[in-house]
């Protein structure tokens, strides 16, 4: 199909005698083929798959999120992260950057958002599973965990909901790290994945583009670092209020 | 929640921006200002950063849209919750009362004209506000106006009393 495409296309701009550089973009842009490309699927299953399996893992990101001003004009924020995540039910979330410094845990029972410079936290009763708890935190407190798609064991199911087409773009370095590029297209938005290559395909990039906000702003992050092997100890999961931060609620939705 | 509570809750909705404007206090960070008046936009959500998010997004959106006249029970649910909520933060500020009679005479004395309504939330305080400290719950004292401090998803927001 795709190579249909290709010819088709290549003939038509020699036809109308193009410069042959321009081919090449146009190529892309142009070849993609309706419905979901069953090479795009499995990889991106590998990759769901293989996280889910994974007992306890960290990863260090780094997120873009744009934001469009009313003029339109779109503004980029930036973040780092840092995750430690243990299957069944426990997870820790610092973040840091321009909008927020926040520190979240989850440790099986209590879900804790704590806002350093703030001096504040909230603490709040969760389910006992960590898809429970992200569902839990998404519906009744409007915290959306930033990618928290991936933790998700049913992360591919929560990722191809309603998904029309998808492709493999095609291979990608990331972070020094060679990549497959997956397209996904839904209702929405945009999916764009980097699957990482070989025997651990684990997830490098995630780009979630919002097509039906003005100007389409994009959500990107870059998993700098995995460790499939991480060290927890006893404070990773447990959250001790400093001396002097005020315990502050949680406003019901 | 019927129609017409529906209709008041998309005017208060509508009027937001104004608030959020209005609100932006002139030494918080550019970067947070700015957040602000995206988040002002009416009927355009933050950018999504997770896909779940996106459906939950669009959840909200339907539900509001095929709410019909007839209570629904959630609603209902809610509200009670809302009025449990309010006859403790009457019984609280009653206490309050109680307990420092002066420090409410002085707030009432203080409070200004134009003070924002109870329950009003703000994301950033105005500007000279204290903390202080009553019946072992922190408030910010803002020229006689009190706020509470509370997270909104993921945001620090400021609840005025």
């Amino acid at each position: 199909m795709q190579s249909t495409l290709s010819k088709h296309v290549a003939a038509t701009l020699a036809r109308c005698g193009t410069f042959a550089a321009l081919a090449g973009l146009a190529l892309v842009v142009q070849a993609q083929p309706a419905g979901i490309a069953p090479e795009a699927q499995r990889l991106l299953k590998a990759s769901t798959d293989f996280l889910a399996k994974q007992q306890q893992f960290s990863a260090e990101t780094r997120n873009t999120l744009e934001v469009v001003l009313k003029s339109g004009q779109k503004i980029e924020f930036n973040h780092q992260a840092r995750m430690s995540a243990q299957r069944p039910n426990k997870l820790r979330a610092e973040r840091t950057g321009d909008l927020v410094n926040q520190l979240f845990v989850y440790d099986g029972k209590t879900l804790t958002l704590h806002n350093p410079q703030d001096k504040a936290y909230a603490q709040v009763a969760a389910p006992d599973t960590l898809e429970a708890m992200l569902e839990f935190a998404r519906t009744k407190l409007d915290i959306v965990a930033p990618a928290g798609d991936l933790l998700n064991k049913n992360a591919y199911d929560i990722l191809m909901d309603g998904v029309t087409d998808g492709f493999v773009v095609g291979k990608a370095v990331i972070e020094g790290v060679r990549c497959d590029h997956l397209a996904f297209r839904a209702p929405h938005v945009d999916l764009q994945m980097w699957i990482q290559e070989g025997a651990q395909p684990l997830p490098r990039r995630m780009v979630i583009t919002t097509r039906d906000l003005v100007n389409a702003p994009q959500f990107a992050v870059t998993m700098t670092k995995w460790n499939l092997q991480p060290k927890f100890n006893a404070q990773t999961f447990s959250f001790n209020p400093p001396v002097g931060a005020t315990k502050v609620d949680f406003l019901p939705r | 929640m019927t129609r017409s509570k529906i209709l008041k809750a998309l005017l208060v909705a509508a009027a937001m921006p104004l608030l959020y404007l209005a609100d932006a206090s002139p030494d918080a960070a550019p970067g947070l200002t700015l957040l602000r008046e995206a988040q002002a936009i009416v009927g355009a959500p933050l950018t999504p950063v997770s896909v779940a998010g996106v459906a939950r997004r669009t959840t909200a959106r339907t539900v509001v849209a095929a709410e019909t006249a007839a209570t629904s029970a959630t609603a209902q649910q809610q509200a009670a919750t809302a009025q449990q909520q309010q006859a403790t933060a009457q019984q609280q500020a009653a206490t309050a009362q109680q307990q420092s009679a002066t420090a409410q005479q002085q707030a009432a004395a203080a409070r200004p004209a134009g003070a924002p309504a109870v329950g009003t939330v703000v994301n950033t305080l105005p500007a000279g506000c204290k903390p202080e400290t009553r019946s072992g719950v922190e408030y910010q004292n803002c020229g006689g106006v009190y706020y509470r401090s509370a997270f909104q998803g993921n945001n620090l927001v400021y609840v005025v009393q």
